[in-house]
């Protein structure tokens, strides 16, 4: 039951560093959520967890212990594929108790027909048995025990390499990517699944994933990967609250955080050509920092849209570009360009473009002008060249 | 699995055709069929119960079964037998193992392995005859390397070809020689179906590389080995340059196979009739091997089923 340590790990290939410096260190039995865009090196950080990629430089550890060199059982670990990875040849039985089986292994196992059969015998002993008979009732795959996994569904085979995984009782889970493949009903279903497993055996779990949803519903911790570098280590609720740049900003929440351009000038804030209206003594607080243009984010439900003659604190002029109606909330996208007229898609159409989320139904219509505020106590400001954030 | 199903093209409309079409297709195919490979059979068959010479093709008389009934008491008929599937035992089993294994080999990333692979299939791509030539020369008594080889080494010389015990022996080195790369391309090809997790999952669960390879890879493999064991078989009953070659059916016979047996019946003792008597029974031979592999093909199909 370790705490995992990561001393300045990273991750060559070739001249192609793809791991830059990671340090960091997991509390025991934490959920830690890895989490970036495809190609941002956060399976292959698992897979050096896992020892199945070598790690190039620095050191890991679990508790005291350096495993850079371990093998994979050696670490104590199990590992849930992307594709399951469940041998096709067994049936549902001798793939979850195939750990045990190994952990059973004779030199004399390796002779033919001899083998097979102690194999076999193995997966017969009644201690295995009951094993392989409570994990699977666990996961609810009594049923499907002699069927082999071409014969389930994608849901049942995810559930068949969790099974495989939990059998050893390992002291840290790696997962990666286990609920891509499934339908979007399912993967709410495991998503709540794996939490409660979590909750359940109180182990170390390391989860890889793309999708935020699952990073923040699962994750007592997130790590957030952009391009092999860390871009922030935290809560699910600090990411959220406080993203350490423009990257995180943006890459989470659903739609992404808005970040606005601002410029300070002697009237206030500029956002554009518009002036936010009381903004002069944030304004001042932009310029004492030296530099008069800053990016300012505000998340989506921190927005609010209203009529275009309306009178309202903050608020500037903006177009209603699309509204979705999602039944208990609207998401409604706006943009500040003037010349914004219909027609425009493509990418054309998504740049400049912003997003509010509003409860309920809202009464609006595309390509109409309306009015945009926020309360400038719930921005949060980054740095225009660097794009971390900044306290001001 | 379900990411190739997701990514299918949507299937065109089908055109509507002529509800001939399809048996045009297949018959076309029957028709090489029954050509190329019916009709002789049967011609066979017809020769085998008649006393055709080789000097009058086409004046033979009906002798009824009586062929048959000589070839059944034939002591020489019946050790032909023996040899036969004595030779394709060991050839099928000596090329699968050292295919499968060379295979396992080259299918691991080291430096050189396209030149290694290139190398490994060529006793494959060198026609029979010119392999013969070197195995010949490798076996002769006299210059050959084989014994100068084991002299050297104070073993002694060998007739290799000349002594009755060694006969068989070097001729199933020069077929197993010649045939293995077959095996090992086949198996190499299995072998990239396996998916790379699999060995990976096997890792995490404990499993030494042995340990993969018999409980995980060769299962992969085995549906492979099964077709290919059953090519393996029937092309060993009818092979026929290397041993001809090689030993001509010799030493004292200990080489002569079925067909070295229909050739000298056909064409040293010009019983044709005798010769195609002794071909049906070959023929039987094979499609014996066959029902066996597909009775074995249906009972794993249907354990799969049950357990589906």
């Amino acid at each position: 039951m370790p705490t995992i340590t990561f001393n300045g790990i990273s991750k060559s290939f070739g001249a192609n560093t793809v791991i830059k410096e990671f340090t960091a260190q997991v509390p025991d039995k934490d959920f830690l959520v890895l989490l970036g865009p495809s190609g941002c090196g956060k399976s292959t950080m698992l897979r050096m967890i896992a020892g199945l990629t070598e790690i190039t430089a620095g050191e890991l550890r679990f508790d005291d212990r350096v495993v850079n060199d371990l093998s994979p059982k050696k670490r104590d670990i199990a590992f849930v594929f992307q594709s399951y990875a469940l041998y096709p040849h067994m049936k549902v039985r001798a793939n979850i108790a195939f750990p045990l089986v190994m952990d059973n292994h004779r030199w004399w196992h390796h002779l033919p027909v001899v083998g097979a059969l102690a194999r076999r015998a193995v997966l017969k002993r009644p201690d295995v048995a009951e094993k392989v008979d409570a994990v699977a009732a666990m996961l609810e795959l009594t049923d499907y025990l002699d069927r082999r996994p071409r014969a389930l569904s994608g849901g049942q085979r995810q559930r068949v390499a969790l099974a495989r995984s939990l059998i050893r009782d390992p002291a840290v889970y790696l997962l990666d990517e286990p609920l891509s493949n499934l339908d979007a009903k399912l993967r709410a279903q495991m998503r709540a699944a794996i939490s409660a497993l979590h909750a359940r055996v109180r182990k170390t779990f390391v989860y890889v994933t793309h999708d935020q949803v699952e990073a923040m519903t699962m994750g007592t911790r997130i790590i957030v990967l952009n391009d092999g570098v860390v871009q922030q280590y935290g809560t699910p609720k600090e990411i959220y609250d406080r993203p350490a740049n423009v990257f995180v900003a943006t890459f989470i929440g659903s739609p992404p955080m808005n970040v606005f351009v601002a410029e300070a000038t002697g009237d206030g804030l500029r956002v554009g050509d518009r002036l936010i209206p009381a903004s002069r003594e944030v304004a001042g607080r932009v310029a004492a920092r030296g530099e008069a243009v800053i990016r300012m984010g505000v998340r989506a439900e921190k927005v609010t849209i209203h009529p275009a003659d309306a009178d309202v604190e903050n608020a500037i002029e903006a177009r209603v570009v699309n509204v979705e109606h999602l039944g208990a909330e609207t998401v409604v996208g706006f943009t500040l360009r003037r010349d914004e007229g219909a027609g425009v898609v493509g990418a054309a159409a998504t740049s400049g473009l912003f997003s509010a989320r509003l409860a309920g139904e809202v009464p609006l219509s595309a390509d109409t002008p309306c009015r945009v505020g926020f309360d400038l106590d719930t921005v949060t400001w980054f740095d225009h060249a660097s794009g971390r954030r900044v306290e001001l | 699995m379900a990411v190739s199903q997701a990514t299918r093209a949507p299937r065109r409309p089908r055109r509507p055709r002529g509800p001939l079409a399809p048996y045009a297709f297949a018959g076309a195919a029957a028709l090489y069929l029954v050509l190329f490979a019916g009709v002789p059979i049967l011609k066979g068959v017809q020769l085998s119960v008649t006393d055709t010479q080789l000097i009058n093709p086409n004046g033979g008389s009906s002798v009824g079964l009586d062929n048959y009934a000589a070839l059944v008491g034939d002591e020489v008929f019946l050790r032909s037998v023996v040899t036969t599937i004595v030779y394709a035992f060991c050839t099928v089993a000596g090329s699968l193992l050292l295919g499968t294994v060379s295979a396992v080999v080259l299918n691991r990333a080291f430096p050189g392995r396209f030149l290694a692979r290139a190398v490994a299939v060529m006793p494959w791509a060198v026609p029979t005859v010119a392999v013969v030539m070197v195995f010949r020369w490798i076996f002769n008594n006299d210059n050959g390397v084989a014994n100068a080889g084991l002299s050297a080494l104070g073993i002694g010389a060998r007739g290799w070809l000349t002594d009755p015990s060694y006969g068989m022996p070097s001729v199933l080195v020069a077929t197993v020689w010649k045939v293995t790369p077959f095996v090992m391309l086949v198996v190499l090809a299995a072998l990239q179906a396996v998916p790379e997790e699999l060995y990976e999952a096997a890792r995490v669960d404990g499993a030494g590389m042995y340990s993969t390879f018999t409980t995980i890879v060769l299962p992969h493999l085995m549906p492979t080995l099964r077709i290919v064991g059953l090519l393996m078989t029937i092309w060993s009953f009818r092979r026929f340059e290397i041993i001809w070659l090689l030993t001509g059916g010799g030493p004292a016979g200990v080489t002569s196979t079925i067909v070295i047996s229909v050739y000298e019946q056909a064409f040293g003792n010009s019983r044709l009739g005798f010769a195609a008597a002794i071909g049906v029974l070959g023929l039987l031979l094979s499609l014996a091997v066959t029902l066996v592999y597909f009775v074995i093909e249906t009972r794993t199909e249907r354990k799969n089923r049950v357990a589906a």
